[in-house]
């Protein structure tokens, strides 16, 4: 009996790590093949699959800038714009969380719950109503219509709040007030600081927000010169392209090996954070 | 200094105020602004408009395209969801089991969670890549001798809605297990020993106590699956030519509303009304969802381990 039970947990087991396999493959060989085909040229890319890299890369590149796509600066506009959308998602989150979870003024729940309600609320869709408005106001294609909106940024205090709630800070506090601490400076000297770990997590999801981001710069931004990395891949599927495979697949290779690269370092922070977006330890 | 502590309250609504101000400006008026539009014919060559009632919308209602679209967005995104959550319930179940210790976790996690961090666009156009004439999979079907010839398989509506579906789950299963994961470690061990005593079997403790007890982060997974479901619209745009095809199949909501609003003359009346119906079907969907199946006393924001704990002492 006890014997059969081991064998049925034995081969469980390793069913189970069949399971895990196959969905390893299925994750890592488009992304290996891709990185692989920016390597190829396009003739050895059109005679067949291989997992083995190739010399071709650096031609691969000269094709990729003769056709006009300047994917240096495409990098440089998106991390610009990365970098700037996660400093003001950070700050202003951190802000607004801290508010709620340690001033017990009016409101405070109902706020609270309106946080939760904006979360759940398809905003993107309101994308033209925000595209004709930043037009008045003379502000499409400027970075500014798709930084400022993120002050407000519901999922960014939502993660914030859980991350406030989760440190014991009401005695620090306590303490740096008897000190004659001003509210802000309690919080920029004190709060902030201790809140690192919760701010580089955010600051992750911010970055990597913005980084993928297509729909909205994509409404907004107009002239060539500040296009994002996604809006050049779009043009990568153009015809200037069309034949030119190894090019293609360089181009999507450079969009993505920075992200695994970021990923293999903080994966850690990572993963913790989404759990903490949803669930409250 | 109790005292000083009430006296202080007020200052919250300084740290609040930035983010009420930039939504009322960024967030509120641009949803009226929309909501407004869509009353309108206004047109991005015109730069005005005249206010035509609901005439967006009965015009929406009789265009077969757009219900189309609609049936499309709810397609992709169930047939996406059911095996995601699938998924992740087995692998969390099992990740979670101490009787199983599956070696490596933490590593197979993080592997599976890697596309979603990947630009969409760029997995679109990756997967155009590998389904094109020359591409890797006809490569592969060709050679192993499952098709005689290659195909163009992005002509086809059932592949084409397929390969949408599947790269919507690929990107998203990762994060489903992370979160239903973290769900399942945070119920009390002293449940299902509870239970083991009693003699209750693996799946009658699944369904027992682990699903009942996942049920406020499933709803929230739930919930926020469809808000982005609703609004997908960059792996359907780049997977093909932008406009849903082939016959439509992968024309989403927001697709539609994109095709509106950079049409030749562009009717940002019209692309209004799309958004202002989806953003209403999602809305009412969303929280309905979220206010009706979850408990009175846990919401995702509520502590659930205490509330656990709470139901299992008065129980």
């Amino acid at each position: 009996m006890l014997n059969n039970y081991k064998f049925n947990t034995t081969l469980l087991r390793f069913f189970i790590y069949i399971v895990l396999i196959f969905l390893l493959i299925l994750i890592v060989v488009p992304i290996w093949i891709l990185i692989v085909n920016a390597s190829r040229s396009t003739v050895e890319i059109q005679q067949g699959l291989s997992l083995i890299p190739s010399t071709n890369l650096i031609n691969n590149y000269n094709v990729l800038e003769n056709r006009g796509l300047n994917m240096v600066r495409g990098f440089t506009n998106s991390f610009y714009l990365a970098a700037a959308s996660t400093l003001v998602t950070v700050y202003f989150s951190m802000l607004t969380a801290y508010g709620i979870v340690v001033y017990n003024f009016k409101g405070r729940q109902t706020f609270s719950n309106f946080i939760l309600v904006l979360v759940m609320i398809p905003t993107q869709l309101t994308i033209i109503g925000f595209f004709q408005y930043m037009s008045r106001l003379g502000l499409t294609d400027n970075y500014a219509a798709l930084i400022l909106p993120l002050i407000a940024n519901a999922g960014g205090v939502f993660f914030s709040k859980q991350y406030f709630e989760s440190m014991l800070i009401q005695d620090l506090i306590d303490a740096a007030r008897i000190d004659g601490a001003s509210e802000l400076k309690i919080f920029h000297t004190i709060m902030l600081p201790l809140a690192v770990p919760g701010a580089v997590t955010l600051g992750i999801f911010a970055f990597v927000g913005s980084w993928n981001n297509f729909f909205t710069p994509f409404i907004l931004i107009t002239s060539v010169e500040k296009y994002t990395l996604p809006m050049l891949v779009r043009s990568l599927r153009g015809d200037v392209y069309r034949t030119e495979y190894g090019a293609i697949y360089l181009g999507l290779a450079m969009t993505v090996i920075p992200v695994i690269i970021m990923y293999a370092i903080f994966s850690r922070y990572i993963v913790s954070g989404i759990a903490m977006g949803a669930v409250k330890e | 200094m109790k005292f000083t502590k009430i006296n202080r309250n007020y200052y919250g609504y300084f740290f609040i105020a930035p983010f009420i101000i930039a939504f009322l400006v960024f967030g509120l008026y641009p949803l009226y602004n929309t909501l407004s539009l869509s009353l309108t014919d206004y047109t991005l060559m015109t730069r005005k408009g005249e206010y035509i009632g609901l005439q967006n919308f009965t015009v929406l209602f009789a265009d077969q395209l757009f219900l189309k679209a609609i049936g499309n967005t709810w397609l992709i995104w169930l047939l996406n969801f059911i095996p995601q959550i699938g998924v992740a319930l087995l692998l969390s179940a099992w990740f979670t089991n101490n009787r199983l210790k599956i070696k490596g976790v933490g590593i197979w996690r993080a592997i599976f969670y890697l596309p979603n961090l990947l630009i969409p666009v760029v997995i679109a156009a990756l997967f155009n890549s590998f389904f094109s004439f020359y591409g890797p999979i006809n490569q592969f079907m060709v050679r192993f001798g499952y098709q005689a010839e290659a195909v163009h398989y992005l002509q086809n509506v059932e592949i084409t809605r397929a390969v949408v579906i599947f790269i919507q789950w690929w990107m998203w299963f990762g994060q489903t297990i992370i979160i239903v994961m973290a769900g399942m470690t945070s119920i009390p061990v002293h449940l299902y020993e509870a239970a083991m005593v009693d003699g209750a079997s693996a799946a009658q403790m699944f369904r027992r106590i682990t699903l009942p007890l996942l049920k406020p982060i499933l709803i929230f997974i739930f919930v926020t699956s469809l808000v982005g479901g609703m609004q997908m619209f960059d792996i359907p745009y780049l997977l093909t030519d932008g406009r849903g095809a082939p016959s439509n199949s992968i024309m989403t909501n927001n697709i539609l509303m994109y095709m509106k609003f950079a049409s030749s003359r562009g009717h940002i009346g019209a692309a209004s009304a799309v958004a202002v119906l989806t953003f209403i079907m999602t809305t009412i969907c969303a929280l309905g969802i979220f206010f009706v199946l979850r408990d009175k006393d846990d919401t995702v924001t509520n502590k659930p381990k205490r509330s656990w704990f709470k139901k299992s002492e008065t129980k």
